[in-house]
């Protein structure tokens, strides 16, 4: 259900020489299934589940999602693809600094024109699950990185995304709440969910299916 | 509102600029309505000689042949002159009880009847603290006693604070002229004003005579308030033109940290015309906050600190009079005007970039 073929991604630097970051990636997912991306750093995991994820163009190569060449797509229709399929859990967390926990939780909802009082329930059901249901007022800053990274996982999955893409969603955390991340990501693939993690975590190699090793931005 | 400093800083720079523009068109407003009725309740034309091009005074033994011509209804002889009360410029008014202009009305006392008595404006009398029944003196004429028989209020609020009224003989004997007038207002049926004025002409042939008609009356006082007005703007057109790229630049504070959040609501499934109504919504809030918040502010400034420092650009005595209540009239045409300009610049300093920043792949947005 998702498919990349002959996927580039490359950047001029200053130095006007070219830095493939991607390089003649193909490759195809199953649905339902939990893939990993390992590799080691500035092997392009970030730069392909960005592209996969259509939060960045890619410079040659089209990706499919469920048959459709997404790299096609309109603004809008990209738009409407992420609000209804695809759950992202960025490595830089991302979360927006004005907002509280569960404000940044449920933001992907207020376009949808769900009350507040909705949204701050579905918010607080998700945050609770992550651990944070005393960390529902406070705002990124008054978090830790770990306890961020939490919040990004629980909006991530505010929308209920088939695709779920997670760009080290571990890096950040002890052993046992990483251990909980990796369970809820289970526990979401056996729910139906198809799950894109890019991880140096060895340990995620347990629940993948597939084990994709990334180097110099080629899958070998 | 996410970004408060900001909002703070884009509300100030549009109350900086809109309060001095909109208690600057209320007091013009208000100056421009209380002239016009003053003008309004006047006579139809106003008879005066002229001397070097200026209004001389007009001697009485005309009074009855102007009162003869067919389509006059009344003449009524003024003396208008200036004198010192204290230290303070006032304008004196000698008119007869009769004549006196109808929106004229004594507060407290009574209208003078004899000789060496007068009324004085309510807020004239206020200054120089006079009470029905206090009696004072002229500095041209220290000998001669005035009786304050009554306090009055007319529509014009210039007119309480700068006039007092008295006989016509009193004020002849004052200024020390006898048999003049400084005008005659002449109220005349309506359509003879031309058929007047060439009998007016016979009557004064060979005379240095002027006829001034209402129309022109109010021509001149609006001209003044123009020119006023004129030099208002160019002031205020000077500020503008600091506070604008002030607004813009405040608008775009925070760019980069905008664009990264809409570069993480597009990641989320927002989509661009979501994002922009969004920010749309926030500078409509801002804009009207902006606005409502100058209005109150120069309704403050104009109607409870009687427009400190911005009256004497409309009202040319302001500095001479006694504190008195400023004219002015808020209407909901400049203030919309305001909030119209307000909007546009705030959106003018965010919507394209956030256009630009929503149609970007998310990814290059997010990067700060
Ligand atoms: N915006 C950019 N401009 C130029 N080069 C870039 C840009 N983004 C990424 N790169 C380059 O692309 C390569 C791949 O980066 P990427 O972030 O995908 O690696 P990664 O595998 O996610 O690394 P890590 O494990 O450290 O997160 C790197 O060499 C990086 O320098
Ligand atoms: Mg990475």
């Amino acid at each position: 259900m998702i498919k990349t073929e002959g996927l580039c991604k490359w950047y001029r630097g200053h130095s006007s020489h070219k830095v493939s970051a991607v390089q003649d990636v193909t490759l195809s997912i199953v649905k339902n299934s939990f893939v990993v991306f390992k590799g080691p750093s500035g092997s392009g995991k970030t730069t392909l589940l960005n592209i996969i994820g259509t939060l960045d163009r890619p410079s040659a190569g089209e990706v499919f999602i469920n048959g459709n060449n997404v790299t096609r797509f309109s603004d809008i229709a990209l738009s409407g693809l992420r609000r209804e399929k695809i759950g992202f859990i960025f490595q830089d967390f991302y979360l927006i600094p004005n907002l509280s926990s569960w404000e940044n939780v449920s933001y992907p909802l207020v376009p949808l024109g769900i009350s507040a009082r909705n949204r701050y329930e579905t918010a607080k059901t998700l945050l609770e699950k992550m651990g944070l249901g005393d960390r529902l007022a406070h705002t990124p800053e008054e978090l830790s990185g770990g306890q961020q990274q939490r919040v990004a996982i629980a909006r991530a999955l505010v929308n209920r995304p088939g695709i779920i893409i997670a760009d080290e969603p571990t890096s950040n955390v002890d052993e046992e709440t990483g251990e909980h991340i990796r369970s809820l990501l289970k526990e979401l693939k056996d729910n139906g969910a198809t799950i894109l993690v890019a991880t140096h975590d060895a340990s995620f190699e347990k629940p993948a299916d597939v084990v994709f090793k990334m180097k110099n931005g080629m899958i070998g | 509102m996410r970004h408060r400093t900001k909002t703070a800083v884009v509300c100030l720079c549009i109350i900086a600029i809109l309060t001095p523009f909109l208690a600057a068109i209320a007091i013009s407003e208000g100056i421009r309505r209380q002239s016009m009725a003053s003008v309004e309740a006047g006579g139809d034309l106003y008879l005066t000689f002229d001397e070097f091009g200026r209004n001389t005074a007009i001697p009485l033994k005309y009074l009855d042949e102007v009162k003869k011509i067919y389509g006059v209804t009344k003449v009524i002889p003024r003396i208008i002159g200036r004198g010192y009360v204290q230290n303070k410029l006032a304008v004196i008014v000698g008119i007869d009880k009769e004549n006196l202009p109808k929106s004229v009305s004594c507060v407290s006392g009574r209208m003078f009847e004899q000789a060496g008595e007068v009324v004085v404006g309510i807020d004239l009398a206020r200054h120089f603290k006079l009470q029905p029944g206090d009696q004072f003196s002229m500095r041209c004429q220290q000998r001669k006693l005035f009786n304050v028989t009554g306090l009055f209020s007319a529509d014009a609020s210039i007119w309480s604070s700068s006039l007092l009224f008295m006989s016509f003989k009193d004020a002849a004997d004052l200024f020390g002229k006898q048999g003049v007038a400084t005008d005659f207002q002449i109220y005349s049926l309506p359509g003879h004003n031309s058929e007047i004025a060439s009998d007016l002409y016979g009557i004064f042939q060979n005379e240095p005579y002027r006829v001034q008609d209402k129309l022109m009356v109010e021509l001149y006082f609006k001209k003044g308030f123009m020119l006023k007005e004129g030099i208002f703007s160019a002031l205020y057109l000077v500020a503008f033109a600091l506070g604008i790229p002030a607004i813009l630049v405040a608008s775009g504070f925070g760019l980069s940290e905008r664009k990264r959040e809409i570069g993480i609501m597009k990641a989320t499934g927002w989509h661009t015309l979501e994002v922009l109504e969004l920010i749309s919504f926030e500078q409509l809030l801002i804009s009207l906050l902006g606005a409502t918040i100058a209005l109150l502010l120069s309704i403050t400034w104009v109607k409870y600190f009687n427009g400190v420092c911005i009256a004497q650009f409309f009202v040319a005595e302001a500095g001479m009079l006694p504190a008195f209540m400023l004219p002015s009239q808020f209407l909901p045409l400049p203030f919309f005007l305001s909030f119209f300009f307000s909007l546009l610049l705030t959106m003018v300093g965010s919507i394209y970039s956030s256009w630009r920043a929503s149609t970007e792949p998310p990814v290059a947005s997010m990067k700060l």
